[in-house]
């Protein structure tokens, strides 16, 4: 057993029993036996987790003091993605929400910490714990259910405009580890959008292993967005589950933009005719960031869509990976699938994996896939020089319009401005760029 | 105002230019005909400055200046225009913002301010309802889901745009209908001028009917094999290539 699995150990025998004490105990045991992922996994073979596995764990504080002062030390609060007079801000440290947080009353729209909720009824949101399929790829989110303290459940049960921003702040060293959790629960034909936003308190280098359940019943809509811009040291696993009914649909958007090692998966289920999924990544490597991005996408019921588009930016000697899979279940005919992934090499020592999968156990189904990965085409390189452009220009242009894809699906026209002006400080030419959004 | 002496290319290490001698001078429109394979668009494309195209021999001056020692951009900016046969579609990147920023890059080189937004919207739409083009062209990326004419057109209205002294248009006659070619024809006969210079690379006659040159010179095996005057273009027409075809160098 390696130091790191010692330590979750230790930390799993300290914790007091609550509601979820049988769920809590199950997930821990298959962590324990599977043991932290490592190359020879068939999702983790491009992240080496070999020095985080070297490391003893503490668990990281509640909001404390130092942490709910506002967001001048955060790194990433310079990428304010909501004016927070548009949008309900909800604020989580370590994943624990702030002890006197006002709690703010919108129609439509329950916000509860999962720790009351266990106190108070632990029946209600017992199935947002049940293990995912795919459970020993993703056993962080084994160690999520087995060790997270609190988090929050927002039950949606009308059309909510304004947009609703979790903005996670990780606080704490590299000793550390935090498991926040997000449920979100939206109810028959109701309707939101939901901005999860990762930061960072300073220089925190924090191992931050998040997990949200989206669960869209019936008709409901719900466009997600979870954003990285944790600072440089940091480590971010983070899982997320969607699991949708009938007509329901789904807008989902991953973008990598901080954090040193990341890895994203999101696990779906299109468990009834007429789901629909829609799923974006826009992941950036920079300096020597890691970005792992995981989707596995599975048609449970006939007549389910999904849509996966991901574009990947690599520079310096960044590594960014995008590994996708379609599972279409037995019975579940008129599945209609689409993968494109594009990669962008900006950099000769960049790196970027892609991998699309398709595994269909129905009949006539529709599936499609396809992965580029290249450095900027020539052929509209050399038609932009011979209009007279130079050179940081056109390449500027042509990485932004490699992007337009992912940024023009973003409805929250103030997060999208938001994210195309930290995308483009980490793009080569930044200030060239920035003259032609 | 173009002076190509004994110029020398290959492209991918097989060599396609093999010694073209070419003086277009100013208010000249020249057309540059023959087979297929002859290298009509790589002349074209070394002209304008095409990196992966390497030049072995030979010079080519523009104005004077030794236009092989430019960047592409450069030769744009000093008033080289390139026609291309198959513009390139790029999703993402807005048709206006193209033209706008070309623009200004020309005047920046010219030591002029940039062009007012109003007006250069106003010389858009003029430009345009010139090129009986719609405005959906507005709105989309550059050449994106455009068809063939729709791109030619595209091609020219660029060209009126920028107002290039040297416009080298290659094959934009080719894929269009009739009328699509005689709108054509009127863009670029509209930019005719003492002060400038057209050079019209084609394989058929039909366009020299529209925009009637000054000379015609058919390039085959990499070289100039004939030179005249625009009776030349419809001796080809009659005749057929094979006529000139191992002729000397005229």
């Amino acid at each position: 057993m390696n130091a790191a699995l010692r330590s979750f150990e230790t930390q799993w025998r300290e914790r007091v029993p609550d509601a979820l004490q049988a769920v809590r105990e199950q997930a821990m045991q298959r962590f324990l036996k599977l043991g932290l992922p490592s190359l020879r996994d068939e999702t983790w073979r491009y992240t080496d987790l070999r020095s985080v596995a070297a490391q003893s764990f503490a668990a990281a504080a509640c909001a404390d003091g130092g942490a709910t002062d506002g967001g001048a030390t955060q790194s990433g609060a310079g990428l304010l993605l909501v004016d927070p007079s548009q949008a309900i801000t909800l604020k989580l440290v370590n994943g624990c929400p702030l002890p006197d947080a006002e709690i703010p009353l919108i129609n439509g729209l329950e916000i509860n910490n999962i720790g009351d909720i266990l106190k108070l009824d632990p029946k209600s949101v017992r199935r947002f714990f049940e293990p995912p399929s795919d459970a020993d790829q993703r056993r962080w989110a084994l160690l999520n259910t087995a060790l997270f303290i609190d988090g929050l459940y927002l039950r949606i049960t009308q059309s909510i405009s304004t947009p609703i921003v979790i903005l996670h702040v990780s606080s704490g060293e590299s000793t550390q580890a935090a498991h926040p959790r997000l449920i979100i629960d939206a109810q028959p034909g109701a309707s939101a959008v939901i901005i999860e936003h990762h930061v960072s308190q300073g220089e925190s280098a924090l191992l931050s292993n998040s997990n949200t359940h989206i669960a869209l019943a019936r008709d409901a809509q719900v466009e997600h967005y979870r954003i990285y811009s944790t600072g440089s040291g940091a480590t971010h696993l983070d899982s997320l589950d969607i699991r949708q009914a009938k007509g329901s649909r789904c807008r989902q958007f991953t973008v990598a933009l901080g954090g040193g090692l990341v890895r994203s998966s999101l696990e779906a289920q299109l468990q009834e005719p007429g789901a629909n999924l829609d799923s974006y990544a826009l992941l950036v490597g920079h300096q020597d960031r890691h970005v792992d991005c995981v989707n596995i996408v599975t048609h449970a019921a006939p007549d389910t869509s999904s849509r996966q588009t991901a574009r990947a930016i690599a520079s310096d000697v960044s590594r960014v990976i995008f590994n996708s899979k379609v599972i279409v279940n037995e019975g579940a005919k008129n599945a209609d699938s689409k993968q494109s992934c594009r990669g962008l090499l900006l950099s000769p020592n960049a790196e970027i994996d892609t991998r699309p999968q398709l595994e269909i156990h129905a009949d006539e189904v529709k599936c499609a896939h396809g992965a580029t990965t290249g450095r900027l085409d020539p052929d509209m390189l050399f038609y932009l020089l011979s209009r007279g452009l130079d050179r940081d220009t056109a390449q500027s242009l042509l990485v932004y319009a490699f992007l337009a894809d992912v940024l023009t699906g973003m409805s929250v026209t103030s997060a999208r401005g938001a994210i195309e002006n930290a995308l483009i400080s980490q793009l080569p030419d930044s200030q060239t760029l920035r003259k032609f959004r | 105002m173009l002076e190509i002496s004994d110029l020398a290319a290959r492209v991918a290490g097989k060599e396609i230019l093999n010694g073209v001698n070419l003086k277009v001078n100013a208010g000249e429109v020249h057309a540059i005909m023959g087979p297929n394979g002859s290298g009509k668009s790589t002349l074209a494309q070394v002209l304008a400055g095409r990196e992966d195209y390497e030049v072995t021999r030979g010079t080519a001056t523009f104005e004077g200046r030794d236009l092989l020692a430019m960047p592409a951009e450069e030769r744009a900016r000093a008033g080289l225009f390139l026609g291309f046969q198959y513009p390139v579609e790029i999703p993402g990147v807005n048709n206006v913002y193209l033209l706008k920023a070309a623009l200004n890059a020309k005047r920046k080189a010219a030591g002029e301010p940039e062009v007012d937004a109003y007006e250069f919207l106003a010389l858009i739409r003029q430009k345009m309802k010139f090129m009986q083009m719609s405005e959906a062209f507005l709105t989309r990326g550059v050449n994106e889901g455009f068809s063939g004419g729709e791109k030619k057109r595209n091609e020219v209205l660029q060209m009126l745009v920028l107002e290039p002294k040297l416009a080298i248009l290659d094959e934009t006659d080719s894929g269009l209908d009739i009328d699509a070619l005689k709108v054509v024809s009127t863009g670029v006969n509209s930019l005719r001028d003492p002060k400038r210079a057209v050079v019209l690379v084609t394989h058929y006659q039909r366009l020299l009917d529209y925009v009637v040159p000054d000379q015609v010179h058919v390039l085959s095996g990499g070289r100039i094999v004939k030179s005249g005057d625009k009776s030349l273009a419809h001796e080809l027409e009659q005749r057929g290539y094979d006529w000139v075809m191992g002729t000397k160098v005229a």
